[in-house]
Order: structure tokens, then sequence, then C-alpha cells
């Protein structure tokens, strides 16, 4: 080290100098997201408020008729249905499976490295490719799903409540990898000595797990929680190759449904009243998530 | 940061250089040489153009959605632009594609082109697009395990039983009832085939017809009953193509595409397939749907560049074009006059063959419309083969919706 | 280290779990070395190379790969330079509008991309980055910088005051203290954002089609979508291609895996 620190000695002048440097660190970080957000964000913002159909060249103010109509549009509350459904199991089933996987990578001893590099393989397939893969398995004539079962004849992705399901398998499994390398790297956060310590005093597995690990993960747990949950909600890559929302809208969240309103009917209006609603139940989860999780934030230690 | 910007924002021709001309089009399954070598013939006979080629992903809605982005931003990046058949009327609506009548009068195209496509291009007397190839749905027939083509509903569904009880394991009759396009497409070839016209396109758009309902209530059915395997509601092209080529089915209704692969070398159904038109009630031919795309110019190009454009696309479309396409990527041509030159009937004889099938395919709405309504129809029509909804409430639910989308009141 | 004395169940749970993982992915591979005409058998009878010579041959893989390594390496280099910094000052220093950012963050990350797609292709026209790779980076790291800011300020948070406040006691500036001290212990957390951004960013789709248009300015995911024809899909090329694609990526994440271990021996020395 060896420098001498600027404004150390007195305490009112090293406050004022850490709040002025926390803003020059901050200051790049704002300057990228307001840059590049803002105008989408606004531009999205003011045109639902708008009737837009790029094609006719329609463009007239509406005020919030648009949101009205929302609100009586059966199709949206069908895909907040089947979106929050998804959402709520496909999150639960990835943290269920993914908190296992974390701790059998940590523990691995031999060809650690691979082992984890390999088990990241799903995350790492491009969305698309991934939802093309399970489509070929689980393809009802010639899918290895069904040759497995005996050669069933299953419909995965063509019957109405199953294909939703199916889904959420194809999610969970492409994205509990990332919800096991995060709680991972919190398991590799926790000092060894407070296991070797608990050891000492006799402690079951189960019980250093339950007493120890667990609180000491919850920070790690909250993260994976709140992106998972925000990516759930927003899903669209699998479901779009998987079902393209059907059979019969049975698999539409809102995500597609804003999609096709935007991008296949050229309903820009509509379009942004959809995605500004969809971004408006995304941001009230996170703010519930962060409330309820609030005490893990803060309690690291 | 600044550098990358300044060094990006550096576009636009010195003066003298050649004039840059964009095709963009969505790449063919097959050898690029053929289509490179007629493209390199254009660039030789127009020194002072210099062609450049950029291809699309293969995926209909990625291709809309790009040029919805693009045309609606006033992007002049590119000039000449392939597009589906049911876009032309809701493209030329929006201004995007460049009138092209000076080039390509509406008579002349009505004379040389397939009715179908001419219609699908021709907007209020105005030529706004020219045909590139086309697609019609038909039938494909296992001769081997049924005496002739069904012409009848009832002729297919005895057909198909009879077959399948000499042989448990087989399907009777598969196509596509995903809810996508494709799905559409089978629901209007079902309801011409039953005698109606619906969609009518007007004042209204009319959906719930007798004639639409009995159709819907035929696909649903086919299921139903067994004919078709549960597999079709989640079908796309390919999904039915392989179950048939792995000899599986009786019957299938696809596109021309799926012929060459059926005919090649390791096809276990080679040599034992049969194509004909699609059955109907009363027995005539039933109508296919015509699929295919046209070439057209966008129209933020500045006036040469447009000129050059409508260039590129005579050459494109010219009967030897038309032929190359045929005979190297079994694409159909969409020119009549082709379908009876001796190379094509040499090399080519089961895309000669489909001269009558062209001849009667029945394009989808022509209406600007098309893409608002057709989201909506794929689910309402999914959701009644898959027994959801009746026909009846499913085709009400979709007149409501359409005749709110388009402003209609009676 | 803890004792590995669960056997059965233990193997079971593991077995289970890569099958379940890897299992679609080793079919994937089988699929891409599967002749096109016995994909109706429940497996081959022979095995061919030929769908990677169609996928490769006559095809910029390098060019695609080489794109896409680019553009990703510079957003995550870009994601970490800032996310760092400013995780650091959300974790441990005292400013107003901490929550704010974190909450502003969070919701620019939520905002549906496909409704961001024509405003955003109208601004990258006007300072005429469309069709540059460069344009692409802006984009990526604002929705990835959310996830950064919040996984590298969980992680300082985390690390212990006191040797902070040792070295500033010791006369560091606060900069200072966190380069000597806290970064060598934040390094798991760095490399594991580090990776998930480089994978975002690399399977990234939305932005890449619409903004590139030029053939030799291809990302990774746009090149793997020209590969089927009209109706046709071939399978084996498709799993071929998708095979050839993820394994910069396994390569990759393996040498990053290799830090994140070292990373590890490093934390262990605390307390």
């Amino acid at each position: 080290m060896g420098t001498v620190s600027r404004g150390a000695p007195s305490r009112g002048g090293s406050l004022a100098a850490e709040r002025r440097q926390a803003y020059l660190l901050v200051a790049p970080a704002v300057a990228v997201l307001a840059a590049v957000a803002l105008y989408p964000i606004g531009a999205a913002l003011w045109l639902s408020l708008h009737r837009h159909i790029v094609v006719f060249h329609e463009r007239s103010f509406l005020g919030f008729a648009n949101y009205r109509f929302l609100l009586a549009d059966a199709r949206f509350w069908s895909a907040l249905g089947h979106t929050a459904y998804f959402t709520v199991v496909a999150v639960s089933a990835e943290l269920a499976l993914g908190l296992p996987l974390a701790l059998i990578l940590h523990e691995a001893r031999r060809g650690r490295g691979l082992l984890r590099a390999l088990v990241l393989i799903p995350w790492a397939i491009p969305t698309v490719v991934a939802a093309k893969l399970w489509a070929w398995l689980l393809n009802p004539s010639y899918g290895l799903i069904n040759r497995l079962l005996g050669g069933a004849d299953i419909n995965w992705l063509g019957h109405p409540v199953l294909a939703l399901h199916t889904a959420i398998v194809v999610d969970a499994w492409k994205t509990t990898p990332f919800v096991a390398i995060l709680l991972l790297a919190g398991l590799q956060g926790i000092p060894e000595d407070i296991y070797r310590a608990a050891r000492v005093d006799g402690a079951s597995s189960f019980r250093i797990f339950r007493s120890i690990t667990l609180p000491l993960l919850r920070p790690a747990l909250a993260l994976a929680l709140l992106f998972r949950t925000l990516d759930a909600l927003r899903v669209f890559d699998a479901i779009y190759v998987l079902t393209e929302g059907g059979p019969a809208n049975t698999t539409e969240t809102l995500s597609l449904y804003a999609y096709k309103t935007l991008m296949r009917a050229g309903d820009f209006g509509y379009g942004a009243t959809l995605s500004v609603v969809t971004f408006l139940c995304v941001a009230l989860a996170a703010a519930a998530l962060v409330r309820g999780l609030g005490r893990g934030w803060e309690e690291a230690r | 940061m600044l550098a990358l910007l300044s060094a990006a924002c550096q576009r636009g021709h010195s003066p003298g250089e050649r004039a840059r001309l964009v095709f963009k089009y969505q790449p063919l399954w097959g050898d690029p040489a053929p289509l490179r070598e007629h493209l390199a013939r254009f660039a030789a006979e127009n020194p002072d153009l210099d062609l450049r080629v950029e291809t699309l992903p293969n995926s209909t809605d990625l291709i809309h959605q790009f040029f919805l982005t693009a045309l609606e931003g006033g992007d002049d990046s590119f000039d000449v632009l392939v597009a589906d058949v049911t876009w032309i009327p809701e493209f030329a609506r929006a201004g995007w594609i460049a009138d092209l009548s000076d080039g390509f009068p509406p008579d002349g195209l009505r004379a040389a082109f397939l009715p179908g496509p001419t219609d699908a291009v021709v907007l209020g007397g105005r030529t706004f697009a020219v045909p590139w190839y086309v697609d019609v749905g038909l039938l494909y027939v296992r001769t081997d395990l049924t005496p002739r083509a069904p012409r009848t509903y009832d002729e297919l569904r005895s057909f198909a039983r009879a077959a399948m009880e000499r042989h448990p394991s087989l399907a009777g009759y598969l196509w596509q009832g995903r809810q996508y396009e494709g799905l559409s497409c089978n629901v209007y070839e079902a309801i011409w085939g039953h005698g109606g016209q619906a969609p009518e396109v007007g004042r209204r758009i009319l959906l719930d017809t007798a004639a639409a309902r009995t159709g819907l209530l035929y696909l649903h059915d086919l299921i139903a009953s067994g004919i078709s395997p549960p597999l079709v509601t989640s079908a796309a092209e390919e999904e039915t193509r392989r179950v048939f080529q792995d000899g599986r089915a009786v019957f299938m209704r696809n596109w021309p595409y799926a012929w060459a692969e059926l005919q090649a070398a390791g096809s276990p159904v080679r040599g034992r397939v049969g194509i004909a038109p699609l059955p109907s009630l009363s027995g005539q031919p039933g109508p296919g749907t015509l699929g295919g795309w046209q070439l057209a110019v966008n129209a933020h190009a500045p006036p040469e560049r447009r000129r050059a454009a409508a260039r590129l696309i005579a050459h494109l479309t010219s009967p030897e074009a038309n032929l190359l396409m045929a005979l190297a990527y079994g694409r159909n041509p969409a020119r009549r006059a082709t379908y009876a030159d001796a190379r094509l009937r040499a090399q080519a004889p089961m895309i000669a063959d489909l001269a009558p099938l062209v001849e009667h395919a029945r394009p989808r709405p022509v209406t600007p419309y098309y893409q608002l309504f057709t989201d909506l129809l794929q689910g309402e029509f999914s959701a009644a083969i898959s027994g959801i909804r009746t026909p009846e409430q499913a085709l009400a639910r979709a007149q409501r919706q359409v005749d709110r989308l388009i402003g209609w009141a009676p | 280290m803890r004792s590995r004395g669960r056997g059965l169940g233990y193997a079971v749970a593991v077995v289970a779990l890569l099958t379940f993982f890897l299992g679609p992915f080793v079919w994937q591979v089988l699929t891409s070395l599967w002749p096109d005409d016995q994909l109706g058998r429940a497996l081959p009878r022979s095995l061919t190379v030929g769908a990677y010579a169609s996928v490769l041959g006559g095809r910029p893989f390098v060019r695609w790969i080489a794109n896409s390594l680019a553009v990703a390496a510079a957003t995550t280099a870009l994601c970490l330079l800032i996310g760092t910094a400013a995780g650091f000052a959300l974790a441990k220093l005292e400013f107003r509008g901490r929550r704010l950012l974190l909450g502003a963050a969070l919701a620019i990350s939520m905002f549906p991309p496909i409704a961001t797609v024509s405003p955003l292709y109208l601004a990258l026209r006007a300072v005429g980055l469309r069709d540059q790779l460069a344009g692409l980076v802006p984009p990526y790291a604002t929705f990835a910088l959310p996830m950064t800011l919040w996984i590298l300020s969980s992680f300082f948070r985390q690390l212990p005051d006191e040797l902070y406040q040792a070295a500033r006691v010791d006369g560091c500036t606060p900069l200072l203290a966190f380069r000597k001290v806290l970064l060598p212990l934040a390094a798991p957390g760095l490399f594991t954002t580090a990776i998930l951004v480089f994978i975002f960013s690399w399977n990234e789709f939305l932005y890449a089609l619409t903004f590139l248009s030029s053939p030799e300015k291809r990302t990774v995911p746009v090149a793997l979508s020209l590969l089927a024809g009209e109706h046709k899909e071939p399978w084996p090329e498709i799993a071929a291609a998708s095979v050839v694609a993820t394994l910069p990526l396994v390569a990759l994440t393996i040498l990053f895996q290799r830090r994140i271990v070292s990373g590890l021996t490093a934390g262990a020395v605390k307390g």
C-alpha cells in the first residue's frame, strides 16, 4: 500500500469524500442504463396511450382506453393466469432441483471443473436450440421420451393441459443450472471453519445443513428466486418454439401475446400496452419478493 | 466508444462508385451454385450495379418481424425483398413496397402467371409484387394401400379405415393441426371443400358460415373418430412428413416439397406414393391453399435503385429463372408456360404434374387485415379441433373479435 | 471437508440429476451423428458425420463464432468494469439513491425486450450503429447490468467489513482498499457474473436478428436459424450445428470454472 489517503482524518470529511467517490463509481452504470433504456421504455409507455396500427398508419391518442380494453380482455387474463402458474411451478421446481445440484457440485472431488462445466451446458445452449432439442425428444412418434415409456403415444405438446406442464419441465431443465451456479457461488462463500467447529461440536450433517448452510445461503437463494421469477414471468423463446402458444392459446404467456400483437398484427399501440402491463406485473412481483426477502439480504452473516 | 461511433457514422457513397443493390431473401435448401450463377449473370449484364445478397432466417414469423421493424423504421438498406403471399396487401397498404405497374403491367402478369398468385399481387389494378414461386396444398396417397386417390370425404374416411383395419398400426390421415398458419391453411381447405367461400372479404369479413362450421366439424371428427392420430394437434409439416415417410400413414396433406424427400434414396415409401388434389364434399377436386413467395421492391429506396430493383426482379422471374428454380431447388414455377416446358417434364415430372393443382390453388383472404386477424383465427381453429369449443362457439367468438378489429358494426 | 458417507442415496441422486441435465445433450450429440433416413428407428444402425460436413462445409462458422465472441467479450468486459465499481459503491459506501438505483436497474431488466426492438432500431439507425457489431453492446450491457449490479453488490456486502476497515485505517483510500483487499475475495462472484453475462450475450437472438443484416456480421444464434429449409427441418444438421455452437461456451466455462476454484482457495483464508 503505502499511499496516504486523502480526507481520512475527520469523520465528516471522509463521509463527504465517500459519497463523492460513490457517485463517481456509480455514474457509468447510471449513464449506460439511462442512455439505452430510457428511450425505448419511454417510447413504449407513450405508444401504449395510442392506437397505432403500423400498416394503416393509424395513430390516434386514446388516453387510457387501451388499458380499459385490456382489463376486459379475456385473452389477457388467460395469458396472465398461464404466466403466473408457469412462474410459480417452474421457479419452485428450479429451486428444488438447483439446491441439490449445487450441493453435489460443491462436494465433487474428481473432475470438478469438467463436471461444473458440463452441468452448465443446458444453460449455455441457446434457448431456441434447447427448445428444438426437447421438441424432438417429445415428438409423439419418434421422441425418446415416448419410446422410453414403451411406445406410448402421449401428445406432450398438443394436449391442452399437458402442454403447459411440458413447457415448465423444459424451462426447468434449461435454467436450473443458472440457479445451481448462483447457489454454488454462495456455498463457496461459506468459510470452512464454521463447518469444522460445528462438527467438533458433534452436529449431524442434516443439522449442519439446516442450521448453518441454509441460513448462510439465504442471500444467494434470494437472488436466485428474484431473477428466476423475473425471467419466468417473461418467458417467450421456449414456449414459442415448443407450442407457439397453442393448443388453443392454452400455453400463451404475456410475452407471447405481446409479441403476436406487436410483430404479427403490427398493433404497436396495444402491444405496447401489453408490454407495459407485463412490466407492471413483473415489477409488483419483484417488489413483493424484495420486501419479503429484505431480511435475507441484510442477514448475510 | 466515441471513436467507434464516429467510424460507424461514415457511410454513403463517393461519386463514381457503383450503386448498391441489395436482395434480401430466405435461403433455398439445396446447392447455392445455380442461383448464384443466375445472379452473376445479372451482375455481368449490369456492370454499373454492385449486387449484394443477404439471407434471412427461414421462419416466416421472423422474416415478417424483421420487415415490419425495418420498413416501419424507413430502412432503405435493401432494395428487393421476398414477401409471403399474404403480406402483399399489408405491405402495399402501408406504402412499404413500390408500385411496379410500369415494369409489370397487370394484364401482362395475368396472361403469363398463374391466376392465384396474380390475384395476390395485383391490387386495385396495380402490381405490387411479382410471384417468384408457388406452393399448393395437396394430398399424398400411399398407392400400395389404397385403390386410388379419394375424391370425396366419405371416400377418404372409408379408404383410410379399410387400410387401418388391414394394418392396425397405421394412421389414417395426417395433416397439420398445430396452432400456427399451417392450421389455417388446413381449415380453409376444409371450408372450401365443403363449398364455402369463407372467409368472405367484403365490407365485412365473414367467418361464421354454414360451410365453415361443417369444415371445422369435419376436422374435429377426423381426430375424434381416430382417423387422424392425436399427434396432429402438435404437428407441423415436418412432423407429418416424417411419420408418412416412415410408412406409418395412409394419407397426408402437405406441400409439394415433401415429394422430393419421400422419393429420396433410402426412403421407406419410395415408389409407393402418389399425389392428388384434396378431396371435397362434391367429388370435384378440392382447392389447395396457395402458398409461395413473391418479390417486391422497397418503396423507401430512391428511384434509380427502384428501377434497378425492378430489373433484378424481371431477371429472377423470367421463364428461364422459373425453370432453374424448379430444376435446381424444386420450387414450383409461377409462370403457366413453364409447366408445359419439355425440359421440366423430362427432369421434374412431378412438378409438371402439378399444373392443374396450382391452376386452382386458392389464395387466403387478400386483405391488409390478414395479419391482424389470422392470429385470432388460429386460436379459435385450434380450440375447435381440440374439442375445447364447438365449431359454432369458436367461429362466433372469432367473428366477434374480427368485427371489433376492423371496426365493423351492423 | 464434509464426510461423504451418505452412500447409496447420494449416488442415486447424482446419477439422476446428471442424467436429467446431461442426457438431452448427449442425445443431441447422438442425433447429430444419426443418418437422416434412420431417424424413424429407436437407435441408429450406423453413425455418420455427414451432418457436420454439411453444416461446417462452405459455411463461415468460424466467422460467426468470432462475431459472437467479440460481442460477448465486449459486453462482459463492460458489465464487469461498470458493475464492479457500482456494486462496490452500492455495497460498502453510504450515499443517497442506493435503493433507487437497484430498483431502477431491476425495473429496466424487467421490461419485455420485444417492445424495445422497434424504438432501439430507430435509435441505432440514428447514431449509425445499425448493422454494426458494436451496436449490439450497449443494449446487451443494459439488460445484463441489473443482474450484474445485484449479484456483485450482494457479494461485496457479504465480505467482512473488518478487512476493509483495517485497510482504510492503514491509510488506503476506499478504492485502493477495494482493489487490494476485497477484489480477490470477491473473485467467485466476479467469475459467476462474467459467465452469466457472457452466456446471455452469446445466446441473445432478438436484437442480433433485427439490428444486424450483413451476412458477415451474423452471430451464432441467428446463423443457426438459417439452417432449415422453408419447410424442411434437417434434424441431424440442426443438432450438429447446436453442438458446434455450444462447444466454445463449454470450453470457456471450463476455463472460468478453474478460476472459481482458485478464487475459493483464496477466499478460504479468512477470519
